[in-house]
């Protein structure tokens, strides 16, 4: 009989927030998060402390993924953090510092958090809408004519993930290739449906990250190919390479019989027939003319023989991931029986040949329409591999977010900074209609508003990791920071040449002061404005689609948090 | 469909779908069945058998215009191979809720294999007007556009949020709302089966975003062809009571408006003494508007019973407004008419139905229900002489005004105070209840909660002892008989 335990009673906390501990593990999350963020972000090593494997990042998808949140309410945040970067890849940071900024601003505000969350409603509808508009000032249309703008989009998302351990060379050779990479996977003759193809990232670790490059096609690891003999391939009439791409094992193991008993008389033996049978779907790749065999499983040996013999290239081995892009690629239908292989099932290739990396040998299928290639990815070791590999494949994606929506947002915290001296002066010139409907009185309102933009404006703080200072200018609302090391009492525009995202110089009187430390005085300004021209080559930008979803999931995150009064949590 | 396709081939215009609810590859042996295999020519004729089985049967399907295989089982490689080749879609491992409700939408059986006879037209097929791969965030997702054998159109809601523990949430409590919409439409009356089949007409989804005069004109015919067995008549109500008139009259200055008229209490269970006892409270709420007199329904009370004397007041709260759902929700109004249709006799419990809910009844939300229960109770509880009953029925009155109290807590100090006196005040002098909120709840909803409650903590109170016990509590067998003890 089993032992029954005592059920222990629920965990019950009232009025979390107002908790200690949860205010305790609030901030060091915060404070862990924003040490990370940006080109000087520190990095965060994480291991499990008996031995293993290691991961040194400053990116919040591996921080989330691996760290363990132990308090509900942060384990919402992390929840929604995650979500959000499952979706954008990019901006995860961003998202979770501005939600652990909004909670602690708000929190401190002494208004029922059920106007709060109105008003930050109102607020996000401002920003969205400011965001959406044509005179938005801090954002910039991309131009997919030139590279320029695309350049400085994936140099930023490379710049900002220090734990890559990249020089400037190699971000610039990692920027050509990544995009070099996408051009590719964008169809040449697009119909009615464009679809993107895909980048195969094919991992080389332990050689410099200058040795990485782009291949079109499909590259497969064979490590029984001998590199001496070159690589002869059957090819069909119209000069094609014939591809039979097999998803079904080709090992010549038994079927696997249903329920029910198979009797096998004295003398005959299955796995003869099974044999005979694969040699027979060998003849018939002969007599039809194929060049390349991949099979996604195993072939057994003898059909490999014979396959050789024959002048046919066989590849096993390929493993399920590349049998979709294979398929696209070459326009083939993985065939999934050995009984009967329909000649309609056959692609075409362009050329095959043996290619190698590092000590790694591969057979490179080269495609006659390119919307498949690999990245040969190469970095010094597997940590800063991994890192570079999520790093590459955010760039990927805001490049195809990017080319739905050809927008970009001013990064090197401007886009924050901005959107902050919008607000203010929005907040100061809406109608009492608008409290009205809001159910608040206007002076709550500018608290909220002050709460919120003090929010946005931590978030640019937090690119700072070293003792300097951070300036925000009332022309353009842009953020300027100032190296560490010069006396408080030097003039502010001596010491700023151009602004966080590089779109702005110093052009004079643009009326500086702190960004930190004007805290409660907000100083009443116009609207800012957008920006005259460019100075530096390189605009630092961000994803549009995934800065503003982060804004999005920051603040409805953290109202969701404000306004949990109890937390109860089953102990059993 | 919240899982991906298996094998997508792009097609254009409508297309059949089968359901396929067991593995499409001929087997070569089942449970209780023996292979032998004599040769090995032989066992390979076999599995090519199988696999042209398989071609035969895709081939089939595509000259049947079968776009989509809907799958509740993985299928083998081969079919899957087929099913490419030949231009047919497949989807995978849909759980068995998914399955019924694809049944349901479209009206067809699972796809039975035919045996040998395999060139047998297909039948049982679903036509969908488009089957496409959709992103909803990260997921990738069947969307496939069934079209509809049932009353209603197969729609999809998503909802998105940041956390998926919020997105359940929310989920939930969007099932809350269709199922107090579903008991929305249904009303309390004196026989059971006129209540079920009333509801059944009013429960299908249509009937909830049909515009409101169809629906009001549906109750109304319903219950011209129950004045038989009605005692409240709407037409009666309509010239009898002055009161009602006056009101009609007050308000009519939207012309759609309809009046209803719904009663806060109802019949009796007959098997539950204690929601007898409610039901004869709420009966006998009544007050003292000596100015409204309903003569009709009084003489039709009295051609119905006459054995007991039970003092039957029935209060009867008519309210106008409209059901239109997101539109004029300002504009109703509530006014509280409470009259009183004399004495009449009623002989056993289950006859005080003459009063009814009606279905689609509203109240503004704000706690006015429970104040309205409330006042009428403490009413009766003072008409009634005996010590006992007045006690308990001012306990039920005190305990429904929890429910403002605590609506009341979170705003401003003392507000619970003045919505209660307010309320009071307007309901002693005849006059409509201030209402501030714009949300409405369910009548029908709230007088099924009064009695799960009242039920409930009857049960609770009538337990004498709590007996703990160490192991868990097995489910005794019916033919546990007492020969077994």
């Amino acid at each position: 009989m089993s032992r029954l335990e005592a059920k222990k009673p629920p965990l019950f906390i009232s009025e979390p927030l107002t908790k200690d501990a949860v205010s305790q593990s609030l901030s060091l999350l915060s404070g862990l998060l924003k040490s990370c963020y940006g080109p000087a972000g520190r990095l965060k090593q994480l291991h499990n402390g008996v031995g293993g494997y290691v991961c040194t990042t400053s990116q919040s998808s591996a921080i989330f993924s691996r760290l363990s949140v132990s308090h509900p309410i942060l384990r919402v945040l992390t929840a929604s953090v995650q979500n959000h970067v499952s979706r954008f890849s990019d901006c995860g940071l961003f998202t979770a510092i501005l939600c652990c900024s909004l909670i602690e601003n708000f929190k401190s505000l002494s208004i029922a958090s059920c106007t709060v969350i109105k008003i930050s409603k109102h607020l996000l509808s401002l920003c969205m809408d400011y965001l959406k508009s044509e005179v938005c000032g801090c954002r910039v249309s991309v131009d997919f004519c030139s590279l320029e703008t695309l350049r400085c989009l994936v140099h930023s998302i490379l710049t900002s993930k220090p734990a890559c351990m990249l020089n400037k060379p190699e971000v610039d050779h990692l920027t050509t290739l990544i995009l070099k990479a996408f051009m590719f996977t964008v169809p040449c003759h697009v119909e009615t449906n464009a679809v993107l193809g895909k980048c195969i990232i094919v991992p080389v670790k332990g050689r410099r990250v200058l040795d990485s490059t782009v291949l079109p096609g499909v590259l497969i690891e064979t490590p029984e190919i001998q590199l001496a003999k070159p690589l002869t391939v059957k090819r069909s009439c119209s000069n094609m390479i014939k591809i039979a791409l097999f998803c079904v094992s080709m090992s010549g193991d038994l079927f696997n019989p249903e329920e029910g008993t198979m009797t096998v008389h004295h003398g005959i033996s299955l796995e003869m027939s099974e044999l005979n049978q694969l040699l027979n779907v060998g003849k018939q790749l002969v007599s039809d003319e194929v060049g390349l065999v991949v099979c996604q499983k195993v072939i057994h040996p003898s059909l490999k023989q014979y396959l050789k013999e024959n002048h046919i290239v066989a590849v096993d081995r390929a493993g399920l991931s590349l049998m979709e892009p294979l398929s696209q690629m070459t326009g083939s239908k993985p065939i999934g029986s050995i009984h009967s292989v329909s000649p309609s099932s056959y692609g075409s290739l362009k050329d095959v040949c043996i290619e190698s990396f590092a000590s790694k040998h591969f057979v490179h299928l080269i495609p006659n329409d390119t919307v498949v290639c690999s990245l040969i990815l190469c970095n010094r070791n597997e940590t800063a591999w991994d890192e570079l590999k999520r790093a590459c494949e955010t760039a990927e994606h805001v490049l195809q977010l990017t080319i739905k929506e050809p927008l970009a947002l001013l990064g090197g915290g401007c886009t924050e900074t901005h959107l902050a001296s919008y607000i203010r002066h929005k907040s100061c010139s809406l109608s009492t209609s608008t409290f009205k409907d809001i159910d608040c009185s206007q002076t709550q309102y500018q608290l909220v508003a002050d709460g919120f933009c003090r929010s946005l404006e931590s978030v640019a703080c937090s690119l700072n990791h070293d003792d300097g200072e951070i300036l925000t200018d009332v022309v353009y609302g842009h953020c300027w920071f100032v190296p560490s090391g010069f006396p408080s009492v030097s003039n502010l525009s001596d010491l700023v040449s151009k602004c966080g995202c590089g779109i702005n110089g110093n052009s004079g009187n643009l009326n500086w002061r702190l960004l930190q430390g004007q805290f409660g005085s907000p100083i009443i300004q116009g609207c800012p404005k957008e920006p005259s021209g460019k100075v530096a080559d390189f605009l630092t930008l961000d994803c549009f689609a995934a800065k503003c979803s982060g804004l999005q999931v920051a603040l409805e995150t953290a109202n969701l948090i404000l306004d949990l009064s109890y937390v109860i949590e089953d102990q059993n | 469909l919240r899982r991906d396709f298996t094998t997508y081939c792009p097609a254009g215009g409508d297309l059949r779908a089968v359901l396929v609810p067991e593995p499409l590859r001929p087997p070569l042996t089942a449970p209780g069945v023996e292979f032998v295999v004599d040769s090995e020519g032989q066992y390979q004729a076999s599995l090519r058998w199988s696999s042209s089985r398989t071609e035969a049967l895709m081939k089939h399907l595509q000259r049947n215009n079968v776009k989509l295989l809907l799958s509740s089982v993985k299928q083998e490689e081969v079919i899957i191979y087929y099913a490419k080749l030949y231009g047919v879609s497949v989807v995978e491992c849909l759980s068995s809720e998914e399955m019924a409700l694809i049944r349901e939408i479209t009206g067809v059986s699972p796809y039975a294999s035919f045996g040998d006879d395999i060139h047998r037209e297909i039948t049982e097929t679903a036509v969908a007007a488009f089957c496409e791969p959709l992103l909803l965030g990260s997921q990738r997702c069947v969307h496939v556009g069934f079209t509809s054998v049932c009353t209603f159109q197969p729609h999809c809601l998503i909802l998105c949020g940041p956390v998926d523990g919020v997105n359940e949430l929310h989920a939930a409590a969007l099932h809350g709302a269709f199922t107090m919409l579903q008991q929305l439409f249904k009303r309390v009356d004196q026989r059971e089966e006129c209540r079920a089949e009333a509801t059944e007409k009013q429960l299908t989804i249509e009937d909830i975003f049909c515009n409101t005069n169809r629906v009001s004109e549906r109750q109304l015919k319903t219950h011209k062809g129950e004045t038989e067995v009605q005692i409240v008549d709407p037409d009666l109500q309509g010239s009898d009571s002055p009161a009602c008139v006056q009101t009609n009259l007050q308000i009519l200055s939207n012309p759609t408006s309809h009046i209803k008229e719904f009663s806060v209490a109802t019949e009796g269970d007959g098997s539950s003494r204690d929601i007898q006892k409610l039901c004869a409270k709420c009966e006998r709420l009544g007050d003292s508007h000596e100015n409204c007199k309903s003569n009709s329904l009084v003489a039709n009370q009295k051609n119905y019973s006459t054995a007991a004397s039970a003092v039957d007041n029935a209060i009867v709260i008519t309210a106008c407004e409209r059901l239109d759902v997101g539109k004029d929700l300002e504009k109703t109004t509530c006014n509280i008419v409470p009259f009183k249709h004399g004495k009449s006799c009623v002989s056993i419990a289950q006859n005080y139905s003459n009063i009814l809910i009606e279905a689609g009844s509203v109240l503004p939300v704000g706690g006015y229900f429970e104040i309205l229960l409330h006042y009428y109770i403490q009413h009766y509880a003072k008409q009634f002489q005996q010590s006992e009953v007045t006690v308990i029925s001012n306990v039920v009155a005190d305990a429904l005004l929890s429910i403002p109290k605590a609506l009341y807590r979170t705003t401003e100090q003392n507000s619970f105070t003045k919505f209660y006196l307010k309320a009071i005040n307007a309901l002693r002098k005849n006059q409509p209840l201030p209402m501030t909120e714009k949300g409405l709840e369910s009548v029908y909803c709230k007088y099924q909660l009064v009695i799960s409650v009242l039920h409930c903590v009857t049960e609770l109170l009538s337990i004498d002892l709590v007996i703990g016990v160490k192991r868990p509590l097995q489910k005794i067998e019916d033919n546990d008989s007492e020969d077994d003890f």
